[in-house]
């Protein structure tokens, strides 16, 4: 088979191309340590969420030193707790589900980005660094009310966190 | 040689029963584009604020018929299309029984009516009827179950055109003993060979569970199977979509640049890997499902960055095609040959503008493909920009350009006005290039995609590369400039059918500089093709979809059902909100929704 | 008009040229657009999505 001798160049460039963009990947996930979504949480049950222990009372709790769990319920149109408020300066692990049909959890203009798909636990961790507020949305469609589905996720003082949560009953 | 007198007769002439066929496809084809075009003004506009003539529940809707109008119903009629004239052409003899042929465009047409229709309804309450569920259909959202019928009636249309073409080659092949397969015919045979492997998991999606699902035959099912299935189908039908453009970039775009194809075999090669690569690649559609475990989206990423292979080797072959086709026109210089070119022509700016449209579309891909990266960009407006320029420009222009130069083909009339043609292709590039690149760039400030109403209540989002206002001003202006630009391309086309007819309209497609002799036998191997394209998608997907239904059940774990069609549904939908979200915005909604 | 692109097309349509055509001029065109790709990947991945808030380590 004839192939002219650009033609090998250029094929070898493409190569060569892949190669860059799936050691980026790979250094992405080696270096910064960038984990996928992954199958890591055992299935729910969408319609019951109401009894299990984690979604019952969407919430954020303090899970070790500097460790914070967020258990996040999105629903035809929004999110709970809303909003999520979360500690500066943490390590903090999303737990989202949803209890009707498929939604996103998108904290815009970050990395924190996940499908929710009822019977399915997205779990991801972050790092939070300064006090700011983030704004979050759903970015699947899901239903006629969809673009009228958004929360908040709040970054907060290490002081003001505690002191919402010793504040009230921690809703 | 027979080829002057050959050479003066035009594929009406030779070939009036398939013409007509090829014109109805076409035809049914563009009608799909001027709905999709009206659909797209509407949602352009109301998308970035500057008119909202419908209320925002609607928008749905009008993506949804958007989405399946433009690319399933504009993009494979005209492949069906396409292809009839690819496989009559290039084996030079009729197809088997054109009843047959008919039979399965009959077939798509009402599948497409019955889908449109259920979609279309969603706009009047006098009918219990609506499938606002978008070109995914996400389980558990559920569409009218007509919309599913609809669905697979179209399938198995377009499985009866595969059968028709492959039934024709083997009578060719019959006749023609020895014979190397002619290059159109290798590549709608490769291209339908995909199209069976990646449509039977949306066919299985659809008929198994999805259906009686929307009978009410089964309770519930398992939104990541269904959405893993769809996904299965959801890649490849890209390339279904852009295979077509490939074929008219190979083989007709070469002529019109007064030059031949670069190399025969490697466009056999490229298409061979089109068949084993499309499929076991759809998890990358997936990478931030929960439930999927990371290593097989690894896999899926490393198929998927392998499939750019095919395309990048276009890039340089259909290139080298133009770039002979100038030097042949007295092209000199490194790159001083492109001026050398016919620009002129609408049939050849088209496609090259497409061609263009099509590298800058690669990048994003690259950024789509990327495992990680995807948290980035993950259904953002990011992506619509991308497949505005794939799907929405590599496909959709070409397929316009293309037009120009086979509809004289096909009817023995000459385009009403070149020079309309002309400006139309250029007026889409512009279009295009504005609203993708704003779409780009808001995609990476977070803004979603699939929604109504982008600007949210709580926050607003950061600058990049120009404020979000801005950005919406040039998605507006692109949008606009891309439906002016099919209504002049529909408005040529009808004026080019009231044409009379007239001779001497004939083209002839030149053979390869470096032809199918140098081409290894085993490329025409289909068998053995397919063989390898089957085992690739079970080791890609049996472990995934094995995974899946172990965790979840077949019918999924505990997992409700929610009708976008009837009435009683959006009520129960409307009750089941809980306050403490967005007051006002709830009431209104809730309002509209009733 | 059908059969010129199979096998028994006329030998001198497909015979000789081939050797004496370089397309450098494509090799130029794709070399500038294969510096652009690899500029803008190191440009999104490692400034633009690296450089985000909120990066996901787990």
């Amino acid at each position: 088979m004839h192939i002219h001798a650009y033609e090998k160049l250029w094929l070898a460039a493409s190569v060569l191309l892949i190669l860059l963009l799936l050691g980026s990947v790979t250094y992405g996930a080696v270096g910064p340590g960038v984990a996928m979504v992954s199958d890591s949480e055992q299935p729910v049950d969408a319609t019951a969420l109401d009894e299990d222990e984690r979604f019952s009372e969407p919430r954020v709790e303090q899970v070790g030193e500097n460790e914070y769990a967020a258990y996040v319920v999105a629903f035809q149109f929004g999110f709970q707790p809303d909003p999520i408020v979360i500690p500066e300066d943490s390590t903090v692990t999303f737990y989202v589900t949803s209890r009707d049909v498929i939604h996103g959890f998108e904290v815009a203009g970050t990395n924190a980005n996940t499908m929710v798909v009822p019977g399915e636990v997205s779990e991801i961790t972050v790092e939070t660094d300064e006090p700011t507020e983030y704004g979050l949305i759903c970015n699947e469609y899901c239903g006629a009310g969809h673009h009228v589905m958004e929360g908040k996720v709040n970054v907060v003082s290490q002081a003001e966190y505690e002191n919402q949560t010793s504040g009230g009953d921690g809703e | 040689m027979s080829e002057a007198i050959e050479g003066d007769r035009t594929f009406v002439d030779k070939f009036p029963e398939e013409a007509r066929i090829v014109r109805a496809a076409l035809l049914s084809s563009f009608l799909a584009l001027v709905i999709g075009a009206v659909l797209g003004i509407i949602q352009t506009l109301h998308r970035t604020d500057v008119a909202r003539i419908i209320p925002s529940t609607d928008y749905y809707t009008v993506l949804t018929a958007h989405g399946v109008f433009m690319v399933i119903s504009f993009t494979i009629f005209f492949l069906v299309g396409l292809f009839t004239w690819a496989v009559t052409r290039s084996l030079d003899r009729p197809l088997i029984d054109i009843r047959i042929t008919w039979t399965w465009y009959a077939i798509m047409a009402v599948g497409m009516t019955m889908t449109g229709v259920s979609i279309l309804a969603g706009f009047t309450d006098a009918i219990d009827m609506s499938a606002d569920v978008l070109f995914t259909f996400y389980a558990p959202l559920q569409a009218h179950p007509m919309f599913y019928a609809g669905l697979a009636v179209f399938i198995v249309g377009s499985w009866i055109a595969g059968a028709d073409y492959f039934r024709t080659w083997l009578a060719w092949k019959r006749e023609n003993p020895g014979e190397r397969i002619p290059l159109q015919t290798f590549m709608v045979l490769m291209t339908m060979a995909m199209w069976y492997i990646a449509s039977s998991a949306v066919a299985a999606s659809v008929l198994i569970f999805l259906l009686p699902w929307s009978l009410g035959l089964i309770d519930q099912v398992n939104p990541t199977l269904t959405r893993t299935l769809f996904w299965f189908f959801g890649h490849p039908v890209v390339y279904f979509w852009l295979m077509p453009a490939y074929l008219l970039w190979y083989t007709v775009l070469p002529k019109i640049a007064g030059g031949r194809l670069f190399s025969d075999p490697l466009a056999r090669v490229v298409f061979v890997l089109f068949l084993l690569l499309s499929t076991p690649v759809g998890i990358h559609h997936q990478y931030l499902d929960p439930g999927i475990a990371e290593g097989f989206k690894f896999i899926s990423m490393t198929n998927t960055m392998f499939l750019l292979l095919p395309s990048l080797l276009t890039a340089f072959t259909v290139v080298a095609s133009v770039e002979y086709g100038a030097r042949q026109r007295g092209g000199t210089g490194l790159l001083g040959w492109l001026t050398d070119l016919p620009w002129r022509k609408p049939e050849f700016t088209g496609m090259m503008l497409a061609g263009l449209m099509f590298a800058a579309g690669g990048f994003s891909g690259m950024v789509n493909a990327g495992m990680n990266i995807n948290y980035m960009i993950h259904n953002t407006i990011w992506v619509p920009g991308h497949f505005h320029l794939t799907v929405g420009t590599a496909v959709a222009l070409t397929f316009m350009a293309a037009t120009y130069w086979i509809w004289p083909q096909i009817s023995n009339k000459p385009i009403y006005s070149r020079a309309v043609g002309l400006f139309q292709v250029v007026l889409w590039f512009i279009g295009m290039a504005l609203m993708s690149n704003a779409m780009h760039a808001q995609g990476i400030m977070g803004v979603p995609r699939r929604t109504a109403e982008p600007e949210y209540s709580g926050f607003e989002y950061a600058t990049m590369f120009g404020g979000y206002e801005e950005l919406n001003i040039q998605i507006a202006i692109g949008g606009t400039l891309l439906f002016v630009s099919t209504i002049l391309f529909i408005g040529n086309l009808v004026l080019t059918m009231g044409n009379p007819k007239v001779s001497g309209l004939a083209e002839t497609l030149p053979p390869a500089l470096s032809g199918p002799d140098d081409a290894p036998r085993v490329l025409d191997n289909l068998r053995l093709w397919v063989a390898i394209a089957v085992t690739l998608v079970v080791l890609a997907y049996a472990l995934p979809l094995a995974a899946i239904i172990n965790r979840g059940g077949l019918l999924g774990p505990g997992v409700g059902t929610y009708p976008v069609w009837l009435a009683p549904g959006l009520d129960a939908l409307a009750n089941a909100a809980t306050p403490p979200l967005a007051g006002d915005a709830w009431a209104s909604l809730v309002e509209v929704v009733r | 008009m059908g059969r010129n692109e199979t096998a028994h097309a006329p030998a001198d349509d497909v015979s000789g040229d081939t050797e004496e055509f370089d397309p450098i001029g494509t090799l130029t065109l794709i070399g500038i657009y294969f510096t652009i790709l690899v500029l803008s990947w190191v440009y999104i991945y490692y400034i633009e999505f690296l450089g985000r808030d909120l990066v996901v380590v787990g």
